[in-house]
């Protein structure tokens, strides 16, 4: 997997590339600024991009907008952007144009290497992977809303994996319960939440993060 | 500054410097006057005229126009005695229509002030303009009086004639006169001329409560920005800076814990960078808290901090602190950041021998300068943490000013609204 990182920070970055490298994965160039990594993808053509979302100069959401650029001019491009807090428009705004290879995490899930690598890879394999804090953020907000009350509190725990991006298999080993009973709590969710089924990853993530972004505007 | 008592010329030298200082800038602010007469005399004409026609119903339509001339004049007079050091503030265009005009106290009393200056001014402005001219002439006349035609060769006050160099040098010390009028009479004629706008011109004391209720509105807001900025400012550096720091050890961490499973090897100098990644948070965060509010202006106030960075210096300072009260913390914090600054700075770069740290606090401005005798050529732009203390003096509306030429001497003065 080829690999270029996004972040203004020196020790930061320098530290992401060593962990990736340690992992066998091919860092093929870092940035510090927005242009500079838009520059590296452009000459690279990695397979991910790695980006935070504060840079110069303005410090504020170049990042996002470096992603957003990015996936214009190489929709293949997987993307994973790393954020220091929760911020809900930087969500909504880089998931605008669908979730496929696209990742959003708060920048101390890197900590946890396997689950940074699996989210990782999940990306790079066209995926997606939200940060539980974010679905957890949507969820705590849309609690008034009668379909979601209607959720068994297994189906909650469910429906907030899928939210983050996982597959079946993973949500089964998160859960510790086997396949089948995952599918069948989805199928029970989509039913209740007016939602058509739909056994394809992206699809389902886009489904239900604008189910519960539309409960949040209505709000 | 200095003075020499071994040398009385030049200090008579001086002392005529400026006596003809001070009558030229009597006879400047007198024809500035008289410019402001004559103008107030024509919008006076205009009143009347707009007030007779008035009572047959036509002039009310030129009423809101008169007022505004009026306001607009008076400000000219108001902006002009700036200069001079009268504080006047300006005032607004008086309220649209017939009825505006009439209800605004501060207009009538600029009524009163058109007609004073129209008239005493006028007659002042007047001998301003004349005054320098007749000293010219009569100074220079044992030059010309020879050719000039026989009969009217007479002096500026009209008595007598001259027929001898004799005479033509008693009018030269006539001009002498003049010179003397000019420098002794002239400075208390100006301020005569002045002093119908000193009365008049005036806010009346309502609109001058309205005008300090904006004044210490538009103080608060800029308060309250500056705050939001040096709020914003926390943020990044705990965002941008520490929370970097950790997540770096965080990352660190995760890398040598897997590095333990397969490359134990490995470890040990991944460990070693995270345990700098992490030392180097702390010192971030300690930075952090004390930009903030360093615990010295706490403990000891602004005065005693100020001094303590002087006694500090490794470059010998000297202090002179006289700041009686207090200011905001936040602006103290930014006034001891800029001393702090600044005698680092001297001490790295400008290989000075001494330094001279001042701070006054005078009519809610906090002064701070910081004086070297170094080889100057210091740049505000050019790194040296000058660049972030300039922009934080900026979010409390204050100036930094730095002055340091090649060769030296360099100054840095920053002045900030107290704000308390």
């Amino acid at each position: 997997m080829r690999i270029v990182i996004g972040e203004d920070d020196a020790l930061l970055r320098e530290g992401l590339a060593l962990l990736l490298r340690a992992e066998a994965l091919d860092v093929v160039a870092t940035a510090g600024d927005a242009s500079e990594l838009l520059a590296a993808i452009d000459t690279h053509r990695p397979d991910v991009a790695l980006v935070d979302v504060r840079m110069p100069p303005t410090h504020t959401d170049e990042g996002i907008k470096a992603a957003v650029e990015a996936r214009k001019r190489h929709p293949k491009l997987a993307i994973l952007v790393l954020s220091a807090y929760v911020e809900q428009a930087f969500a909504t705004e880089l998931l605008a144009g669908g979730s496929s290879g696209l990742g959003y995490l708060l920048k101390e899930r890197v900590g946890r290497v396997e689950q940074f690598l699996e989210a990782l890879h999940r990306v790079a394999d066209g995926g997606t992977a939200i940060d539980p804090d974010v679905v957890t953020q949507l969820l705590s907000r849309t609690r008034t809303d009668p379909r979601l009350e209607r959720l068994s509190p297994r189906e909650r725990d469910v429906l907030a994996l899928m939210a983050e991006g996982l597959g079946n298999a993973a949500i089964a080993e998160r859960l510790v319960v086997t396949d089948g009973a995952v599918h069948k709590h989805i199928r029970s969710i989509f039913a209740k939440l007016d939602l058509p089924p739909d056994d394809e990853n992206d699809r389902r993530v886009t489904a239900v993060l604008r189910y519960l972004e539309d409960v949040r505007r209505k709000q | 500054m200095s003075t020499d008592p071994a040398r009385p010329r030049s200090s008579l030298r001086s002392a005529i410097g400026r006596a003809a200082r001070r009558g030229w800038a009597g006879v400047e602010q007198l024809v500035g006057g008289f410019g402001t007469a004559a103008a107030a005399l024509a919008v006076l004409a205009f009143v009347v005229v707009t007030a007779v026609t008035s009572l047959v119903g036509v002039g009310l339509l030129a009423v809101p126009a008169a007022a505004r001339t009026v306001r607009a004049l008076a400000n000219r007079e108001r902006h002009r005695l700036a200069r001079y050091g009268v504080d006047l503030p300006d005032l607004a265009p008086p309220a649209p229509g017939v009825r505006g005009a009439l209800a605004d106290r501060s207009l009538r009393r600029e009524l009163g002030w058109a007609v004073g200056h129209g008239t005493l001014g006028f007659v002042l402005g007047l001998l301003g303009v004349l005054l320098p001219f007749i000293a010219v002439r009569d100074l220079t006349f044992v030059l010309y009086w020879r050719l000039l035609p026989a009969d009217p060769t007479a002096t500026s006050i009209g008595v007598g004639t001259v027929h001898s160099t004799l005479g033509a040098l008693w009018v030269s010390l006539l001009g002498v006169g003049w010179v003397a009028v000019i420098v002794g009479v002239v400075p208390n004629m100006a301020r005569l001329q002045s002093w119908p706008a000193r009365k008049l011109l005036v806010p009346d004391a309502s609109v001058d409560l309205s005008m300090r209720v904006a004044e210490l509105t538009s103080t608060r807001a800029a308060a309250l920005d500056a705050h939001a900025v040096e709020l914003r400012r926390i943020e990044r550096a705990l965002h941008d800076g520490s929370q970097n720091r950790l997540v770096a050890v965080n990352v660190l961490l995760g890398a040598a814990r897997r590095a333990l499973v397969r490359h134990p090897d490995e470890a040990e100098a991944i460990l070693a960078r995270a345990q700098d990644a992490a030392e180097t948070a702390l010192a971030d965060l300690r930075a952090v808290a004390r930009s903030i509010l360093p615990p010295v202006l706490a403990d000891r106030g602004l005065a005693g901090a100020l001094t303590g960075l002087a006694s500090a210096s490794p470059v010998p300072c000297e202090a002179e602190i006289d700041v009686a009260g207090r200011c905001a913390a936040s602006v103290e914090a930014t006034a001891y950041f800029v001393a702090a600054e600044a005698l680092t700075n001297v001490a790295k770069h400008s290989g000075a021998r001494s330094a001279r740290l001042t701070a006054t606090l005078r009519g809610g401005t906090l002064r701070v300068e910081v004086t070297d005798d170094g080889h100057g050529g210091a740049d505000a732009r050019h790194g040296s943490g000058l660049d972030g203390i300039r922009r934080r003096i900026e979010a409390y509306d204050g100036v930094l000013r730095l002055d340091s030429p090649k060769g030296g001497p360099t100054i840095l003065a920053v002045e900030l609204p107290c704000g308390s």
